[in-house]
């Protein structure tokens, strides 16, 4: 019967009342889990670049100016906050924060540039990062240091394929 | 065993037509043939094995083989069997034998494949433009392997027309969208109209084809790929999501861990609730029971937030990684979550009891927008456009994935072919998904949410997978590759098939119930960028050309 069912209809609407947030005034609390906008804090950041590598946008860029100072910069244009750089970042460095009003008319107000110092060897003066998560796998268990000519070791490429395994580590002399 | 079952079949039939075979699980099959064969196995596996049509694909595997591969996809949804027969094709020959003609459904996937490979269908009837855009120049195939993810091609020309059919006689042109207020996207139908009758209609979308699948070869890595897979789709993206998941790790024979094929069948079934609940909403809104609406909007919204609550996000879940999920769900968003459900199911009983038999809406949908079981067949139909037909398919049981084995539900289906039926159809699934969701609350067990993968993945493998979406089966097949990125990777959404089936079901229908037609059968599309103005007086008829468009918008134009 049809009078019935939009009586029910009726009830359905009369028992909801009304749902409408005031927002923008009063928004709905965010939930802790809640992605918002990466915050990268620069005083964690060991500049592994990590969270550049795994960036499904493409919108995390490392470059290094000079020996010291590795820039980091999140250009924040196509992000899509899924999160993977506050996951693989080792020294948990970025938090995805609960800023989600983030329109603006003025990119910069949501891109942000670290200027990293780099840690030097004390021994070689060059700058050296501590392996990211990925590049531990990768190296297969090779350690820096080269006990039995006692120097120091700055990369091995090990990893890559068809390279023998003693002969390929990249070694910086005292 | 099923697959070894199909494969002797086609092998007694077909004899040395049949040159190699894979069975990677029980549950997969791959059969490389003769390309002089294919068109008469595909008839065989179609009509008279009775399988379903899923798609076909192509992929340009030169580098390693130097030839080209068309596969082929068939689904055995009693056998719970997805299968793939697949054909090389040589780089100096780049053409295929159409199996258009046996099997109609796969009209749209063989242009696909003309147009983003180059490879010629011989046989098929209607070989016209599908994906890339009117102005794009012949012989650019931007899925080959020698043309660069950022190619842009010389000759590209925004002034080039795309040729429509001409319309039967005695009928008018009536151009429905690409921008029209009852479509959520855009998307072009030119409909045939004899007085108030539609009597055909012609389709132009892709326009918004995005290139995806060209970014996934070769510039995104593997756990990349899932956070871009998901903005397939607005609606079920955690689907594109999982099922790419799902068929990396069913190539690289992962077997992830039970917790985390849990949280992916909770977090799926999720999804179709907020789905589903939105589809019966637009449908009400299409035919003007906007109240309706309102009310599965507003039911509809703990669902958000529950599921933001659990990954960040109301909608981009962004569940997976290869191996596993990335959200637990704590017993604190368990209890929640057990709250949300009961709620629902408490406000949805009375708004399905009072559709079900309101009169005004089942005038309006009854006998609409009819996709009978010849129809679901022929053009593959798929999820609830064909349970409504009485199609007894769901890739939820048919193909189990996560943890959909070990829970209990029921496949809804309905007889009456027509938009109405498959209102029921969706709203009675609510209940399912209800359903389902609670069983994986109670069986979860506590473990870890991922697999700690150490090695490469393998290369060359393949590895397909059907997930089944709120708006039909979508199917995901991969070819794993180097430098930790697939060489291949096909996404056919539910609506690539449904689509194919709208010209039918609006056929010999009033023009007032195309949008809900459309509508019914939930489309996610694209666009063009076109408008036809007619002069009503001297009938005298103009299209306006992308640059006019432009100047007259910025009123350059005198």
């Amino acid at each position: 019967m049809s009078l019935t069912s939009k009586l029910q209809e009726v009830l359905v609407c009369l028992r909801a009342g009304r749902v409408t947030l005031p927002y923008p005034a009063q928004s709905a609390p965010l939930p802790p889990r809640f992605r918002g906008r990466p915050i990268f804090d620069a005083s964690k950041c060991i500049g592994c670049g990590g969270c550049a590598s795994n960036c499904p946008a493409r919108e995390i860029l490392v470059y290094d100016v000079c020996q010291e100072i590795r820039i980091l910069k999140y250009l924040g244009r196509r992000c899509t906050y899924c999160g993977r750089c506050a996951d693989v970042c080792p020294e948990k460095a970025i938090t995805m924060s609960h800023e989600f009003e983030t329109a603006t008319g003025t990119i910069g107000d949501i891109q942000q540039r670290l200027d990293l110092f780099m840690s030097t060897c004390q021994r070689c003066g060059r700058c050296f990062t501590e392996p990211s998560k990925l590049e531990e796998l990768k190296l297969k268990g090779y350690r820096y240091d080269d006990l039995e000519n006692e120097r120091w070791i700055f990369r091995s490429q090990a990893y890559l394929e068809g390279q023998p395994v003693v002969d390929d580590i990249e070694i910086e002399l005292d | 065993m099923a697959a070894r079952e199909k494969l002797n079949l086609l092998k007694e039939r077909f004899g040395n037509a049949i040159q190699r075979a894979d069975i990677p699980a029980e549950d997969r099959l791959f059969v490389f043939v003769d390309p002089q064969s294919v068109r008469e196995i595909c008839r065989h596996v179609f009509r008279h094995l009775d399988a379903r049509y899923v798609i076909s694909i192509g992929a340009d595997d030169r580098p390693h083989s130097g030839d080209f591969l068309v596969a082929h996809h068939f689904a055995f949804d009693e056998d719970h069997l997805l299968s793939s027969i697949l054909t090389r094709i040589p780089a100096d020959e780049p053409a295929f034998d159409s199996i258009t003609d046996e099997v109609p459904a796969a009209n749209w996937a063989e242009r696909e494949i003309r147009d983003l490979y180059g490879l010629e269908p011989r046989g098929h009837r209607y070989l016209k433009r599908l994906v890339l855009p009117d102005g794009w120049p012949d012989g650019v195939h931007p899925l080959r392997k020698d043309v660069p993810f950022d190619h842009v091609p010389e000759g590209f020309d925004p002034d080039r027309e795309f040729k429509f059919d001409e319309a039967p006689e005695g009928c008018t042109v009536v151009p429905f969208g690409p921008f029209h207020p009852t479509l959520d996207e855009p998307a072009h139908f030119r409909l045939y109209v004899e007085g108030e009758m539609v009597r055909g209609c012609e389709y132009r979308g892709f326009m918004v084809h995005r290139g995806i699948e060209k970014l996934a070869e070769s510039v995104l890595t593997y756990n990349d790929i899932p956070m871009a897979a998901e903005r397939i789709c607005g609606i079920c993206g955690c689907v594109h999501n999982v099922a790419y998941a799902q068929s990396v790790e069913g190539a690289a024979a992962l077997r992830i861990p039970p917790r985390a094929e849990y949280i992916r069948t909770i977090m799926l079934e999720l999804e179709r609730l907020h789905s589903h609940l939105l589809w019966v909403g637009l449908a009400c809104h299409i035919v003007g029971f906007d109240t309706m609406f309102m009310q599965a909007f507003r039911i509809r919204e703990p669902v958000m937030w529950i599921a933001e609550k659990i990954s960040g996000n109301r909608k981009t879940y962004a569940l997976c990684v290869i191996g596993g999920v990335r959200w637990e769900i704590t017993d604190d968003l368990r209890a929640e979550l057990r709250q949300v459900l009961d709620q629902l199911e408490k406000e949805w009983r009375p708004v399905v009891a009072a559709v079900q038999k309101d009169r005004n809406l089942k005038a309006r949908t009854r006998g609409v927008g009819v996709a009978d079981r010849h129809l679901v067949k022929d053009a593959a139909l798929l999820g609830p456009v064909a349970r409504a037909a009485g199609v007894d398919i769901d890739a939820r049981r048919d193909h189990p994935y996560a943890a959909y084995d070990r829970v209990e539900f029921d496949v809804i289906t309905a007889d009456g072919a027509d938009v109405w039926s498959r209102v029921i159809v969706r709203a009675l699934e609510v209940f399912e998904s209800i359903r389902i969701i609670r069983q994986c609350l109670d069986r979860m067990e506590p473990g870890p949410l991922s697999l700690d993968i150490q090695d490469e993945l393998p290369v060359g493998r393949m590895g397909m997978s059907s997930v089944e979406a709120p708006r039909g089966e979508s199917h995901h097949f991969v070819i794993t590759g180097e430098n930790n990125r697939p060489r291949r990777w096909r996404v056919r959404a539910p609506t690539y098939q449904n689509l194919q089936g709208v010209p039918a079901m609006i056929k010999d229908q009033q023009l007032a119930d195309m949008t809900i037609s459309l509508g019914s059968i939930d489309p996610c599309f694209s666009c063009t960028d076109r408008m036809e103005t007619i002069d009503i007086r001297s009938g005298a008829k103009r299209v306006w050309s992308q640059e006019e468009l432009k100047q007259l918008a910025r009123g350059t134009r005198a």
